[in-house]
């Protein structure tokens, strides 16, 4: 398993070094100071290197990933298609759980066991969901989220081949939750190669049907698509390292800046 | 023991009396923004859900409903950012014309495929750190199948009338996002707002059905 992992990173940096020798990065606006600050705040050092790259998952997408998931959704009705969301969800439990430890949330990590006991018993391994009728609502963890609830920075944006929007912080993320999977372990010690590499073409299939309207839609109506899908990834990753809990971002006031120091007050909680 | 709990439940009702007093109007604020969002929510599901409507009247209902409950003006010139100040009177104006098209042409036909789905309002959240009243008015939308999807609404109270200014669906911000794209389609076309224009103005005709 170690080998197929190496491989395949090997192949990954082999590619991001070439693109980057040949497109190179974007120059700093010098002359502009507003311009200047926009540019650090953007963090995207390798923007033309990152579109390069942008462009070849499109074109990835629109011949291999679009068709093959559109093919996944003409055969697989939406309860299907759920059933295996959910069974490749369940998979994660033990990543979820390290991570819930991790960030040092015993409820939420509770919450991951409950609900992988329940589903893999009652949810017949995973494909049905009957926990979260049962008040243990699904949640996701990495280890990307986990070092930024630690203070680690995301650093530069980059555009992976074929995985999409990320950073060092999430690439570094995906390779740690790798090693610590069991699945993954088992797979290595039996020989199981193929366990680790079906799992993730599922993976990366479902990624796609899940987003398949957002996705869609997006690329009609955006004036500039990589931009929108630099500002929704952080946007999102973001949402997902607070766990949801958005409250204290920035309101705007209405000349539309964004105010520095807000200090919002949870005031009227309506029965829910 | 009986008068233990009566001293407790006074304590308890001069604490409540003092915590309602000291943030006078602030119970009304929270509930007419909570009525004006619910108030919203329902009239874009009867009037903009309807199979039968053609996308162009789809449209024209979304402009109205669009106009009458959001600061379309302020968000514009937000999503333009720094570049407002650049742009020429006349630029300003086609693309703030063109900025309510693109949020129509975006939004309108979503509605279409409207199934069932209900607007829950979970909370209300004040902005103390603006000068203006800003409020966040926290929902969900609640489907049948898979989890609900948060959306909160930042509203404002400029005159009196409440306007919205930003969606955020799921943390993500539809005026930050916005505001991303067009910084980076006139920077790469040399800092120029008319280089945005241009894209508008061809998004915007591919996009609207033709009887607008």
């Amino acid at each position: 398993m170690w080998a197929v992992l190496g491989n395949g990173a090997k192949r990954i940096g082999a590619l991001f070094l070439v693109s980057i020798m040949i497109s190179g990065c974007a120059s700093a606006p010098q002359d502009d100071p507003e311009a200047l600050a926009e540019f650090k705040k953007l963090n995207d050092p390798a923007e033309p290197t990152n579109r390069a790259i942008f462009e070849f998952n499109r074109g990835a997408d629109r011949y291999v990933i679009k068709p093959v998931t559109g093919a996944y959704r003409a055969v697989a009705p939406q309860e299907v298609r759920d059933g295996v969301h959910n069974f490749l969800q369940n998979l994660r439990a033990p990543i979820i759980f390290a991570n819930d430890v991790m960030q040092g949330e015993p409820k939420r990590a509770g919450t991951t066991v409950a609900r992988f006991l329940i589903n893999t018993t009652l949810g017949i391994v995973g494909f049905g969901d009957p926990a979260a009728s049962l008040g243990f609502e699904s949640h996701d963890e990495d280890f990307g989220q986990t070092l930024a609830v630690w203070g680690v920075g995301e650093g530069p944006y980059v555009m992976l081949p074929i995985f999409g929007p990320s950073n060092p912080r999430d690439v570094t993320g995906k390779v740690v939750d790798f090693f610590l999977d069991p699945i993954n372990w088992w797979a290595s010690n039996t020989d199981n190669d193929w366990v680790p590499i079906t799992r993730a073409v599922v993976t990366g299939v479902d990624a796609r049907d899940q987003l398949w309207n957002v996705l869609n839609d997006l690329e009609r109506t955006s004036v500039d698509f990589y931009a929108a899908i630099r500002s929704l990834y952080r946007q999102r990753r973001m949402d997902e390292i607070k766990n949801g809990g958005d409250a204290d971002a920035p309101l705007p006031n209405l000349t539309g800046e964004f105010d520095d120091n807000p200090s919002p007050n949870v005031v009227a909680q309506s029965g829910k | 023991m009986i008068g233990a709990s009566r001293i407790c439940a006074a304590v308890t009702g001069a604490l409540f009396l003092l915590v309602v007093n000291a943030n006078p109007g602030w119970a009304d604020e929270s509930a007419d923004s909570q009525q004006f969002v619910r108030t919203l929510a329902d009239k874009a599901i009867s009037q903009l859900t309807d199979a039968t409507l053609s996308a162009g009247e789809r449209e024209q209902r979304f402009r109205v409903l669009l106009g009458d409950h959001f600061d379309v003006l302020g968000m514009g010139r937000s999503a333009l950012g720094r570049f407002w100040r650049i742009a020429t009177p006349d630029e300003q104006k086609e693309y703030l014309v063109l900025f309510e098209d693109l949020i129509v042409a975006t939004y309108a036909n979503r509605f279409r495929d409207y199934g069932g789905e209900n607007l829950d309002i979970t909370n209300v959240v004040k902005n103390s750190g603006s000068e203006d009243v800003a409020i966040l008015v926290q929902s969900q939308i609640v489907r049948n199948v898979a989890k609900p999807i948060r959306v909160d609404w930042r509203v404002a109270r400029a005159s009196g009338d409440h306007k919205i200014v930003d969606v955020v669906i799921e943390g993500v911000s539809m005026m930050q996002t916005q505001r991303s794209e067009f910084s980076s389609v006139i920077t790469r076309g040399g800092g120029k707002v008319a280089s945005l224009i241009d894209e508008l103005r061809a998004k915007t005709k591919s996009l609207l059905s033709r009887s607008n």
